[in-house]
């Protein structure tokens, strides 16, 4: 059995401040029982405006963002695109736009599966090209949706259907890529991560985001659990969220114009186990393989400082149109 | 300096590669995607440079593959834009199941497709196997001959695909090669006049467009009856785009003055006694070697296929029907058929042409030529057969080691 | 219709050479094609082209087996018997090479025209690409058009001082080409 966590009291943060806009959902919406998508797809609306054009793919999202015949979930435009091309689609929505000279959000909202693996040519691409437009990555570490598999991002250890604990397997054998990182590295106007632990932050980032894409391409990668594929309780989803961050094992940063900036320090980390033990996924690794993990976020938390010390001494030189 | 001719337009020498981007930029899209594969680079390369110049004014997007080039325009032309883009062979492939999305989303799409083999083997090559690999995609397939009819048929697509009624993309398609890099004579038309010929688009009902802020979706999950009747509505607006293509054909003709046929051209048809059926560059060599033969008394014709999707099986059966034969030329392979892939479809109608006899030839696949020799060969294999002689069913023009008895032993490789 | 060949090597300007020449025969009134034949693109190779020049439109889209007319841009490959394959009776072959005495003869060639077109290139352009000095020299051996066409289709391929040098080379190829009859 998973554990259950005591609700602890929370400082009251500023957040009701940044929901200027309606609720585009409907009141009952079916996704899972504890899903993170639900409070983060409801968020992003009502920070940026009814007025965005999201794109979605089959996937957790799918259900609810997608429509069906012709029947929605909610009274945003929306556009369902193919995993394989998702950023293309949105590249020639914002474009089509611009050249008519028609306001435009477009908000490109795709699982880790879409963002690091089969989608990730047309990410890259997209944004080498600085398009006008929001990528925002839902990472739930796997294709929770298509029966939990493993991913880019499915982290060291971790047991999905396609990455199974056997006798010679640890679950997955490999260490996860660091997509945010990967995506700074694109010199785009804005990357940043953010979760919903978090969520006067994760705000900020999509005002940001808004703001960026005037420049060209902004990102940001939201780590989302997902309690069915994790085993996880379903109560547990924000308090992981928590747990990931003062673990750093999902540290939260921003990187403007090139600046690479912790957005939330965390002084003195958990240890990793603080975070496993809320989820099946890693209920076979030894203390040992939690090591093996561990050491992996520290070199992501290393690498992470080291880009961060530069930050005053690094900043993308703007653009020849500014 | 350009020669002015009495007709408004500019004659031009150009390739079959610049003819097509001439095309698209007198059609003005709004949003063009640029990939390169050879034989279509000097499309967009051309298209690049008119958009460097300010001759066009688009949003350029040069993507970083095909697959994000179909899904760029895809999206382009469902928000509202008239869109274009180029390919061929692997790149085509490459973008197929956006390919297959733009379609099911009824986006009006525009693009040309250069021919070139996609065998699985690795080769820069002529042949239509390109075009035969994605033929069930729901596009519209239209087959250009000369460069002059590139640049016609790239305008006429626009009035085909972004009609109210049809609402489906067009896939103008060319020999890589034989016709990408041939330069030829080619009257290009003015601008004014191709604004005219597509302003009749602007007075129709306005298609659906996806909007910020609109209450719309596009890209829906179809279940079950939703599914089925935008299936069933894609396949009727499919049946109706072949009258269409005749009707466009007629007012090309009104304003530019030169009119193909529609969904197939037949020339010296009338009293032939013999045919080939062909698409693509091919016809144009064919047409020479049938003046030849007449000149000799040699009955003989060719029904040119311009539209190859959907499949102008009502035009093609009565051209066809009462010939004596038929030789269908076929620039690629149907895999699991002994004969042609345009040769094993025009089979399916054999009863409705009135006794004429088919027969399957394969040329011109793997760069192979389609010579006048071998032209010649396919007319006099035809008329032996008119004459009841025992002809083989398939021939491979380009191959003859494929007609010996002993290519068909079982084993080995 | 007159259905010539081109031989030469990548970068030496062969496709161009074939369709200005196309070009020129356009401006007449009359109809030209053509088209060259390579797989993978690359500076060096050996390029085909093929060129029908008519009275009437030119329909046919395939290669030339049989020509009338050689143009052979690369000297190296002038008694190579790819460049001959095919060439019909009463044939003429016009030959990139600085030495006019080319020992070059085969049955059915009737007129032999020589140039050196790198060095006239060298002279004007700076560098070694005969493309325009051939088609000057082409429409003299040929006898099928005038200068005037030929340097007015230049129009369609180079422009300012480029254009004025390639002009140049287009003349002094109509005027030193030399000409052999077998």
């Amino acid at each position: 059995m998973e554990k259950k966590v005591k609700p602890k009291k929370v400082k009251p943060t500023k957040v009701l401040d940044y929901l200027k806009h309606e609720d585009p959902f409907s009141k009952g919406v079916a996704f899972c029982p504890g899903c993170s998508l639900e409070l983060l797809l409801r968020f992003i609306p009502q920070v940026l405006g009814n007025d965005i054009v999201i794109t979605g793919t089959p996937s957790c999202s799918a259900p609810v963002l997608l429509g069906q015949n012709n029947q929605s979930w909610h009274s945003l435009s929306y556009f369902g695109t193919l995993m394989t091309g998702a950023a293309a689609n949105a590249t020639g929505l914002a474009r089509y736009y611009k050249k008519a000279g028609i306001d435009n959000t477009v908000v490109c909202f795709n699982g880790d599966g879409t963002a690091a693996d089969i989608g990730f040519g047309n990410l890259s691409g997209a944004a080498e090209r600085n398009e006008p437009f929001i990528y925002i990555c839902y990472d739930n570490e796997g294709y929770m949706n298509t029966g939990i598999q493993k991913s880019g991002t499915t982290p060291y250890g971790a047991a999905t259907t396609t990455t199974p604990p056997g006798l010679v397997s640890k679950g997955k054998n490999l260490r996860r890529m660091n997509l945010g990182l990967k995506m700074a590295m694109h010199k785009i106007p804005y990357a940043a991560t953010a979760t919903m632990s978090n969520l006067e932050d994760l705000a900020k980032k999509l005002l940001k985001a808004k703001e960026a894409k005037e420049r060209g391409f902004a990102f940001l990668h939201v780590f989302a659990p997902c309690p069915t594929g994790w085993g996880s309780a379903t109560e547990n989803t924000i308090e992981i969220c928590r747990r990931a961050v003062n673990t750093n094992y999902f540290p939260l940063w921003e990187a403007e114009n090139g600046r690479v900036r912790m957005t939330k320090t965390v002084k003195k980390p958990k240890p990793i186990a603080h975070y496993t033990e809320l989820m099946k996924k890693f209920a076979h690794l030894t203390p040992e393989d939690l090591e093996i993990l561990q050491d992996d976020l520290d070199y992501e938390v290393c690498m992470l400082g080291g880009l961060s010390v530069l930050e005053a001494e690094c900043q993308l030189p703007l653009s020849a149109d500014e | 300096m350009n020669i002015k001719t009495e007709k408004r337009s500019q004659m031009k020498v150009i390739t079959g590669n610049a003819a097509a981007a001439i095309g698209a930029k007198l059609a003005r899209p709004d949003v063009v995607a640029a990939y390169p594969i050879t034989p279509q680079t000097e499309v967009i390369e051309q298209i690049s440079t008119f958009h460097a110049s300010g001759e066009m004014d688009c949003e350029l997007i040069t993507v970083e593959g095909e697959n994000s080039a179909m899904n760029a325009v895809m999206a382009a032309s469902l928000a509202g834009g008239r869109v274009f883009t180029a390919s061929s062979s692997w790149g085509l492939v490459f973008m197929y199941d956006a390919v297959l999305a733009t379609a099911g989303a009824r986006a009006p799409v525009v693009m040309v497709n250069v021919n070139r083999e996609t065998p699985g083997i690795i080769a820069v090559s002529s042949g239509q196997q390109d075009m035969i690999s994605t033929r069930d995609s729901g596009w519209i397939f239209l087959v250009a001959e000369s460069c002059q009819e590139v640049l016609d048929m790239v305008i006429q697509a626009y009035r085909l695909a972004e009609d109210y009624d049809i609402q489906i993309p067009v896939m103008v398609h060319y020999d890589g090669f034989y016709l990408s890099y041939l330069s030829e004579g080619v009257d290009v038309p003015f601008q004014e006049d191709v604004d005219k010929f597509l302003s009749v688009l602007k007075d129709q009902p306005g298609r659906t467009t996806l909007k910020p802020g609109q209450k719309l979706g596009v890209g829906s999950h179809g279940i079950l009856g939703g599914y089925l009747e935008l299936r069933h509505k894609h396949v009727m607006a499919f049946e109706r785009s072949k009258d269409k293509f005749d009707a466009i054909d007629k007012e090309y003709n009104d304003i530019f003055g030169r009119s193909y046929g529609g969904q197939v051209e037949e020339y010296r048809m009338e009293d032939a006694d013999v045919v080939l059926v062909g698409s693509g560059s091919m016809c144009g060599t064919i047409k020479s070697v049938i003046d030849e033969q007449r000149e000799k008394g040699i009955k003989a014709g060719l029904l040119k296929i311009r539209m190859y999707r959907p499949f102008p099986s009502e035009a093609l059966v009565a051209s066809l029907a009462d010939k004596k034969a038929i030789g269908v030329v076929d620039r690629s392979l149907a895999f699991g058929f002994k004969g042609g892939p345009i040769y094993t479809e025009l089979k399916a109608f054999e009863t409705q042409l009135k006794g004429s006899k088919l027969i399957s030839f394969i040329d011109g696949i793997a760069n192979s030529d389609i010579t006048t020799d071998n032209v010649v060969k396919m007319i006099q294999t035809t008329l032996d057969l008119a004459s009841g002689k025992d002809v083989p069913e398939v021939t491979w023009v380009c191959y003859p080691e494929a007609n010996k008895p002993q290519s068909n032993e079982v084993g080995g490789q | 219709m007159s259905e010539v060949r081109f031989h030469g090597r990548g970068g030496q300007g062969v496709v161009t050479t074939s369709k200005i020449l196309a070009n020129a025969f356009a401006r007449t009134g009359q109809f030209g094609a053509s088209f060259p034949m390579f797989g993978f693109e690359r500076r060096g190779a050996p390029v085909t082209a093929f060129g029908r020049f008519s009275h009437k439109p030119v329909r046919e889209k395939t290669q030339i087996y049989n020509p009338d007319i050689l143009v052979v841009l690369d000297p190296s490959q002038k008694n190579s018997s790819i460049v001959f394959k095919g060439l019909l009776p009463g044939g003429m072959m016009l030959l990139n090479d600085s030495d006019t005495n080319a020992g070059i003869s085969h049955e059915n060639l009737e007129k032999l025209a020589i140039i050196d077109a790198n060095k006239i290139a060298l002279e004007e352009i700076g560098l070694p690409i005969p493309n325009t000095v051939v088609v000057g020299a082409f429409a003299k051996m040929s006898g099928l058009l005038e200068i005037e066409p030929v340097i007015e289709a230049l129009q369609d391929y180079f422009s300012g001082k480029k254009l004025a040098a390639n002009e140049i080379c287009a003349k002094r190829g109509f005027e030193e080409v030399k000409i052999f009859d077998l």
